[in-house]
């Protein structure tokens, strides 16, 4: 018994310490500078990651409540100087109470009202892994750690695995390994740029590819096709036709006197050009597929037909690896030029120019989150803010990113997987009637949002509320308070209200006013004692 | 446009007096009320701060602002003026992109236009949002402002219907309608009735309350607040009796009190809203707050410091312009309660002020101790009276925070929620119930207590303008680059110097 008080006495000396309270104080304060250093770098989220919500700042903080729970424990009995003392750490020790109750049993979410649609979804702060079976009506909660770097969450669940989790990300690009060689998947890389402006083109061939071979930048319209075609586009014959087969690449542009002409029963042009040995007939003007023997479309053949002439009135350029075909307004003519790594091809338009950065036919271009450290700029994180997964079935690996949910096809069965915020169903429907925002007069500054909302209640009728700045809805447990606003897909205003439930909060002020009112008591009304005592100083 | 321009020179031509629209321009105009910034104000206030953006000074020329910004008002309508209007070019790096002189602090306002273009390319192949892209945004913004001026957008005017006013671009109030039936009333200057009419109706309809803001800002009550305090120093530092400081002390107070009071009527709200606001509520605080610890401790030397601090108050107030904006301006929605506004952000506002005086007495112990002025006796009693200060601020302080904590509960739902003015006003606390507990063991003895007492109001800085002037800008802007990052930069360094050099002091036997 001896023992174990004089060991509680330790503790108590170690904790109840003025020299460890010193310590612990100004840790606090280094760790919370930091935070708001990290938040003004990274943003919010990053410092509630990294800092506030981590567990080693929840370790200090747990720290700071022994020290002062046994500072106070330590100068028991009471002593009548010391009145002011008790109540200011009897204060904080409620307000560490308070916090904790709250950490543990209060919600902070946020609901967002569609004009006139009901609601009764909260959406909460936490991160969630949710895999859906839809034929087996089965869904699978994963919840996220809440941590600010990399982590591997090693999970299985049936034959899905989840790997790699990014709080933060952004895309970058990866190239992925082709088994078999082929020149018609080819991949390029380009630089298109002229004094003012440069952007950086990736095109593919390969099906599987995130990138495509077209591209639309502003007015112009960039093709990525298959070398072998880049010959056909050099011609000079006036009739611009190109015939090509999608199967083995190969293409033609007829002479003149190789295209025979007539007229069909309706009045369009038939031509007949010999290809490949064979004579192939189409309606250039009504599609690019030939006709059969039926004088129908033959959507089963590998030929095509197209006019060059549709890309003559604007701005279209063709790449075919390391060559380039473009129509010159100026010289009225097609021109071909070779499109080199080390020397740009000049393009007729705005002193543009094309450079080839890379080619390849072994592999194909993706693109894949990259862990980083997010950026903030204006209260915004501007680069890094999505979150993805990286989950595998079998053979198969993907990423499923932050708002965009991906269905996944096992032998024959759909499953979805979803990462998202975590969210909790009311059980009433709030609808919003009316959105409204004031503006100082004569400007576009908002000054003041304003909800008008309908709560339904279920057997219990409705009620309609005004939610504002400063003027909250306060329901069962639930308070409602005016947060934001966005516009709606139909037009109106629709409101964001962040809903919140805080089971500490009588504590808190308790706590609070103790500490108020102690520090008066300590600093301001114990002069006697000091001026007996005389003054430490 | 153009047929009134015609018009309007008609009737100049015509008439045989001399009162063309331009004579029209004069001072008397800065009565006449417009709507600016989403508030009622006289053109003294709207032309004055026109004026001072986009050129940085008081004055065009030989003309007031007022005159001034109606000329320029005027050139909507085709009058050929020209006016020496300079652009106001801070950064080095804007002045070389402008093909200015590195020395040269402004651009004529005709070659800024001419490069218009060019400025906003480079605005838009600008991907950090540095302190070079923030001053071309400003001065696109300067060149914006003048042009909402020469097309008479900027000048609003009153249009009384049914009792209820209207504010109308001047160019959309003097179309050729109005002014030719104003003409035909036989009257040489149209414009000048139909503006006088305008303000007529105003004042008929909604009383001459906006005037107040001319006065106020036309006493320029702050300056002889700083007059006031300077004289009020030297009474006390230089006559025995100390009758006279404690007159010239509480006519300060009197007259913060006016001028506070003024602005609380012309705003409707309590005068803590914005960087301004807080410097001039912080030393009209640390005064009080001194003259009341004096009062109760009978010792001169806290109205001292009290007067001191407030001087340091008004003379950034007076001359930090670019960093501290004079202006009455509306508020972001969340701000707008009063109770709010008045409890929390004037108890930390007056915790700041309790802590500045501890920071200025602790600093002026640490000089006169250096000097050798200080027997260990004085020492101590000064001491006792910082700690007097830090007492008041500390109490004042975890106040002031649990008030925020109280207001955010209320607003947001949310006692606490780790934002970085919040977190900053913790940190403070912190820092100096640090030092606080710290005097209970031996690690702070009197000797190293007075210096950090005098560094801990970095934190107080840090927190007051840090967050707003540094943290807030992000990663992309950071640095010392701007009017509150380099103020708040060489007032640590100075600060800091200051320990160095005392701190060698210190080690020379006594």
């Amino acid at each position: 018994m001896n023992t174990l008080i004089a060991s509680y006495r330790k503790v108590e000396l170690f904790f109840g310490n003025l020299k460890f309270a010193v310590v612990i104080v100004s840790l606090f304060a280094v760790s919370l500078a930091y935070g708001t250093f990290m938040e003004s770098y990274h943003g919010t989220e990053y410092a509630n990651r990294l800092v506030y919500k981590a567990w080693w700042f929840m370790a200090i903080q747990f720290t700071m409540f022994l020290s002062i729970l046994f500072a106070t424990l330590i100068r028991l009995p009471p002593k009548k100087h010391l009145y002011g003392f008790y109540t200011i750490h009897a204060g904080l020790i409620t307000l560490f109470l308070g916090s904790y109750i709250t950490y543990e049993g209060g919600v902070d979410g946020t609901i967002s009202l569609a004009p006139n649609s009901p609601s009764r979804s909260i959406t909460l702060n936490e991160d969630e892994f949710r895999i859906q079976f839809p034929a087996r009506g089965k869904e699978v909660s994963v919840a996220l750690p809440f941590s600010a770097g990399e982590k591997d969450l090693k999970l299985d669940y049936e034959n899905i695995k989840l790997g790699r989790f990014l709080p933060f990300s952004k895309e970058e690009l990866n190239w992925i390994p082709i088994k078999i060689s082929d020149p018609g998947q080819t991949s390029s890389r380009y630089k298109l740029y002229n004094d003012q402006f440069g952007e950086t083109l990736t095109l593919t061939l390969h099906p599987m590819s995130d990138f495509n071979n077209t591209l639309q930048l502003g007015p112009l319209n960039v093709h990525y096709m298959p070398a072998s075609l880049a010959d056909c586009f050099s011609s000079q014959e006036q009739h611009g036709l190109i015939v090509w087969n999608g199967e083995n690449r190969g293409c033609k542009t007829p002479l003149q006197s190789e295209i025979k002409r007539r007229k069909s029963s309706n009045g369009k042009e038939i031509v007949a050009i010999n290809f490949e040995g064979r004579d192939i007939a189409f309606i250039p003007e009504m599609s690019p597929l030939p006709l059969n023997t039926e004088l129908t479309l033959d959507e089963k053949s590998p030929y095509r037909i197209f006019s060059r002439k549709l890309f003559e009135q604007s701005a279209h350029l063709f790449l075919f690896g390391q060559k380039a075909a473009f129509y010159n307004k100026n010289s009225t003519k097609w021109e071909t030029g070779d499109v080199r790594k080390d020397a740009p091809l000049d393009l007729p338009w705005m002193g543009f120019r094309v450079l080839l950065l890379e080619q390849r036919n072994d592999s194909y271009p993706v693109m894949r989150p990259e862990y980083m450290k997010p950026i903030q700029d204006g209260g915004e994180t501007i680069v890094g803010d999505k979150k993805a997964i990286e989950v595998s079935i079998g053979s198969d690996t993907f990423w499923v990113r932050s708002g965009e949910p991906v269905a996944f096809n096992q032998n024959g069965e759909k499953i979805t997987f979803d990462l998202t915020k975590k969210n909790i169903t009311l059980p009433y429907e709030i609808v919003l009637d009316r959105f409204k925002m004031d503006t100082d007069p004569g400007t576009q500054t908002p000054a003041s949002f304003e909800s008008f909302v309908t709560l339904f209640k279920g057997n219990d009728g409705s009620e309609k509320h005004h939610i504002f700045m400063n003027n909250p809805l306060k329901y069962q447990n639930f308070t409602f308070y005016q947060a934001s606003y966005f516009q709606s897909q139909e037009g109106p205003m629709g409101s964001v209200l962040s809903v919140n439930f805080d089971p500490g909060r009588p504590a808190k002020y308790a706590g609070s006013l103790l500490l108020v009112l102690g520090s008066i008591w300590h600093y301001f009304l114990r002069r006697k004692h000091l001026k007996t005592g005389g003054a430490r100083a | 446009m153009r047929n009134l321009f015609i018009l309007l020179c008609a009737l100049i031509t015509f008439s045989s007096s001399a009162q063309g629209p331009m004579n029209f321009c004069t001072d008397d105009l800065e009565t006449f009320p417009v709507l600016a910034q989403g508030r009622e104000k006289p053109l003294y206030v709207l032309a004055g701060d026109s004026i001072r953006f986009i050129t940085g000074e008081k004055k065009v020329g030989d003309y007031s602002a007022v005159v001034a910004f109606c000329k320029l008002s005027l050139k909507a309508f085709g009058m050929p003026l020209e006016l020496p209007v300079n652009v106001r070019v801070d950064h080095v790096d804007a002045r070389k992109f402008l093909g200015i002189s590195e020395d040269a602090t402004s651009i004529p306002v005709n070659d800024l236009r001419a490069k218009n273009d060019l400025l906003i390319a480079e605005l838009r192949t600008l991907k950090e949002n540095n302190s070079y892209k923030k001053e071309l945004s400003k001065i696109a913004g300067r060149l914006k402002t003048y042009e909402a001026v020469v097309t008479g957008q900027a000048w609003t005017v009153p249009v009384v219907n049914n009792g209820k006013v209207d504010f109308l671009a001047l160019s959309e109030f003097l179309t050729e309608q109005r002014v030719t039936s104003a003409g035909s009333s036989g009257s040489s200057n149209p414009v000048q009735i139909l503006m006088d009419r305008a303000k007529a109706d105003y004042l008929a309809a909604k009383g001459d309350g906006y005037l107040l803001e001319l006065q106020y800002f036309k006493l320029n009550p702050f300056l002889w607040s700083l007059l006031l305090s300077l004289a009020a120093i030297f009474a006390y530092v230089l006559t025995k009796n100390h009758l006279f400081g404690t007159v010239l002390t509480s006519a300060t107070i009197l007259l913060q009190i006016a001028a506070m009071a003024l602005r609380v009527i012309i705003s409707g709200r309590a005068p803590v809203t914005n960087m301004y606001e807080t410097v001039m509520f912080s030393g009209f605080g640390a005064l009080v707050i001194a003259g009341f610890i004096t009062l109760y401790r009978k010792e001169i030397s806290f109205v001292i410091a009290g007067l001191a601090y407030n001087v340091l108050c008004l003379m950034m107030m007076k001359f930090a312009n670019g960093m501290l904006d004079q202006g009455i301006s509306p508020l972001v929605p969340v701000l707008r309660d009063n109770f709010w506004l008045s409890t929390h952000v004037t108890t930390v506002i007056l915790s700041y002020a309790a802590l500045a005086l501890s920071w200025l007495l602790a600093n002026s112990i640490l000089v006169r101790d250096s000097l050798g002025k200080l027997n260990s006796a004085d020492y101590r009693y000064q001491v006792d009276l910082t700690y007097t200060c830090i007492k008041f601020g500390v109490v004042l302080l975890a106040a002031g925070v649990i008030l925020g904590g109280v207001w955010a509960d209320y607003s947001w739902g949310r006692f606490w929620g780790w934002d970085p003015k919040e977190t900053w006003s913790l940190i403070v606390l912190l820092v100096y119930m640090a030092i606080l507990h710290g005097r209970g063991t031996t690690w702070i003895t009197p000797k190293r207590f007075v210096p950090l007492v005098a560094g801990a109001f970095m934190s107080v800085m840090m927190a007051w303008f840090g967050v707003n002037y540094i943290l807030a800008s992000g990663l992309h802007s950071y640095g010392f680059s701007e009017g509150g990052a380099i103020f708040l930069g060489s007032f640590f360094l100075i600060q800091i110097a200051i320990l160095a050099v005392t701190s060698v002091k210190f080690k020379k036997p006594a």
